[in-house]
């Protein structure tokens, strides 16, 4: 089956001070089977968020290309929807009308954005807060709405920077399992970043371990704990070897990015 | 088990929930030092003209301001001029609001604007209001016309620089959320940019409407038969010490009820930062 979302030897450098560059990404190539929920997993700096911000078309490479259905990925990619580790909600806007954002955009009529927008809203589980603005709502209860937001606008894709990094424990843990439950619903093509293990192996079909600078890609690993996936799992002793296994791909790379650090000083 | 989470989310969001607010008794402690601050003030002012401190000539008592006050309110003559002022003061601050506004968000989106306004920019911002008023006459007479125009290019200028910096001032995370949603430039502008700075224009509007009052007061002190400038500037003419506190007394009121006009549009126009203000 052809991939729906793909890089091919993708590199992407950024200006460093003092002239030099800096290279985020070197030569990465990786496909994104239709329907899977794919995690990359990398220490911060292994240019996690950079891929995704290729994929979404905030960035264009330096080498290489990212594509979507084939089609090569030129400016921003509604299809690619993202959701942003700071939310990134309209503060002007109400709960609901956040929501109806990507339908509006569609030019969708009035009752069926309100219809529309309503059933993601209590998917999201945030029924009887249609009408407050986001500064009224807790860091949870906004990712949710824009998680609704996105699931709203029904992007092909779905591209996740770190969504629940800011959240407490506890919330992030309610937070992964509403977003497996969606998953299990809609079964839609997620490209999710983290830099936890924990909730790589919690949320993923496959793991994509990314070593840092140049970002590349060190591993990828089928996850094959039991779906559908509950906190407990992590109680499994598949779990606890699968985790040492990821552990130890990912050690040598935070140690790597520390020793480059400290050179650095 | 997820809903036994969800209950603890519903509860723990303390974290980031608002102050609480001060309490009652604090609230109405403060109040009871603004009217006993005000008591002082006055008590001392009337002590200073009762036992003569100072002359009568260059602070008059509080009594004959009152007497100044209520000869010129019975009179219709202080209302008209506060009408008048008012008058100039609405339409040169709508007329540059007008201007200034729509002009600060393209020089805001688009940077050639910004290029050919700059310069203009530059060299209007440092002149005072009142350096126009020599060629203001000589284009416009000495009618109402000129007054506005005073005001108008008293405070189209800084109307201009608040909104540019509030368009500037929009996260651009916002930008590139909308167009992910599929949001068209136009869509941009008006569901993001407008919005967006729409909190930073009003507060542009509220600072410069003070602005506007001033200048009308120095375009009135030169050359007007009435409004409130041309009755401080008259009074003085006539010795009335008296009735320049009272013109003084009206500038600040008259202003402060604007300043509450303005605070009641705000709240209604801008109605996701009430939760913020607390």
């Amino acid at each position: 089956m052809a991939p729906i979302l793909s890089a091919r030897h993708v590199t992407k450098t950024f200006a460093a001070e003092a002239g030099r560059t800096l290279t985020a990404i070197h030569d990465l190539s990786l496909d994104v089977v239709e329907g899977e929920f794919l995690c990359l997993l990398g220490a911060s700096g292994c240019g996690k968020s950079t891929m995704l911000s290729l994929f979404a078309g905030f960035m264009q490479p330096n080498a290489g290309q990212v594509m979507l259905r084939g089609q090569p990925i030129t400016r921003i990619e509604p299809r690619c929807g993202m959701v942003f580790q700071s939310y990134a909600l309209f503060p002007w806007k109400t709960v609901r009308a956040n929501v109806e954002f990507g339908l509006k955009m569609q030019r969708v009529g009035r009752t069926e954005r309100h219809a529309t927008a309503q059933r993601f809203i209590d998917l999201v589980k945030l029924s009887g807060f249609e009408d407050r603005y986001p500064t009224e709502l807790s860091g949870g209860m906004q990712q949710r709405v824009t998680l609704a937001r996105i699931l709203a606008a029904n992007p092909e894709v779905l591209l996740m920077d770190e969504p629940f990094a800011a959240l407490d424990a506890m919330t992030r843990q309610v937070m992964q399992e509403e977003l497996l439950r969606i998953h299990d619903a809609n079964h839609k093509t997620t490209v999710f970043i983290t830099h936890s293990i924990d909730e790589a192996l919690i949320l993923s079909d496959r793991i994509v371990v990314m070593s840092a600078r140049p970002g590349r890609i060190k591993a990828i690993l089928p996850n094959p704990l039991p779906a559908p996936r509950h906190v407990s799992v992590q109680l499994s002793p598949e779990y606890a070897a699968l985790k040492a296994q990821v552990w130890q791909l990912v050690e040598s790379e935070v140690l790597a990015h520390d020793e480059t650090y400290r050179s650095k000083q | 088990m997820a809903d036994a989470l969800n209950m603890s989310e519903a509860v723990l969001p303390a974290a980031d929930s608002p102050r609480p607010r001060r309490s009652w008794r604090f609230r109405h402690l403060l109040l009871a030092l603004n009217v006993a601050a005000v008591a002082v003030a006055l008590l001392l002012w009337w002590a200073a003209t009762r036992f003569g401190w100072v002359a009568p000539v260059f602070l008059p008592a509080p009594g004959d301001v009152l007497h100044a006050a209520r000869i010129t309110l019975a009179s219709g003559d202080l209302l008209t001029d506060i009408a008048v002022s008012a008058r100039r003061v609405f339409l040169g601050f709508a007329l540059a609001a007008i201007v200034a506004v729509p002009l600060g968000i393209v020089m805001g989106v688009w940077r050639p604007a910004k290029a050919v306004m700059d310069p203009f920019v530059s060299l209007l911002r440092p002149l005072p209001s009142i350096t126009w008023i020599p060629l203001s006459i000589l284009w416009l007479g000495i009618g109402e016309s000129q007054k506005i125009a005073i005001v108008f290019m008293g405070s189209w200028i800084y109307i201009l620089l608040y909104t540019y910096e509030s368009t500037r001032r929009i996260d651009p995370l916002l930008l590139r959320a909308a167009r992910n949603l599929g949001a068209s430039d136009l869509a941009i502008m008006w569901e993001v940019i407008l919005p967006g700075s729409l909190p930073g224009i009003i507060t542009g509007l509220k600072v410069t409407l003070a602005i506007s009052w001033s200048c009308v007061l120095s375009a009135e002190m030169i050359a007007a038969q009435n409004g409130l400038g041309a009755l401080i500037w008259q009074a003085k003419d006539w010795g009335n010490m008296p009735l320049v506190l009272v013109g003084m007394l009206c500038i600040s009121l008259t202003v402060l009820v604007a300043d509450w006009l303005m605070l009641r549009i705000e709240r209604a126009l801008l109605p996701w930062e009430r939760g913020r203000r607390g």
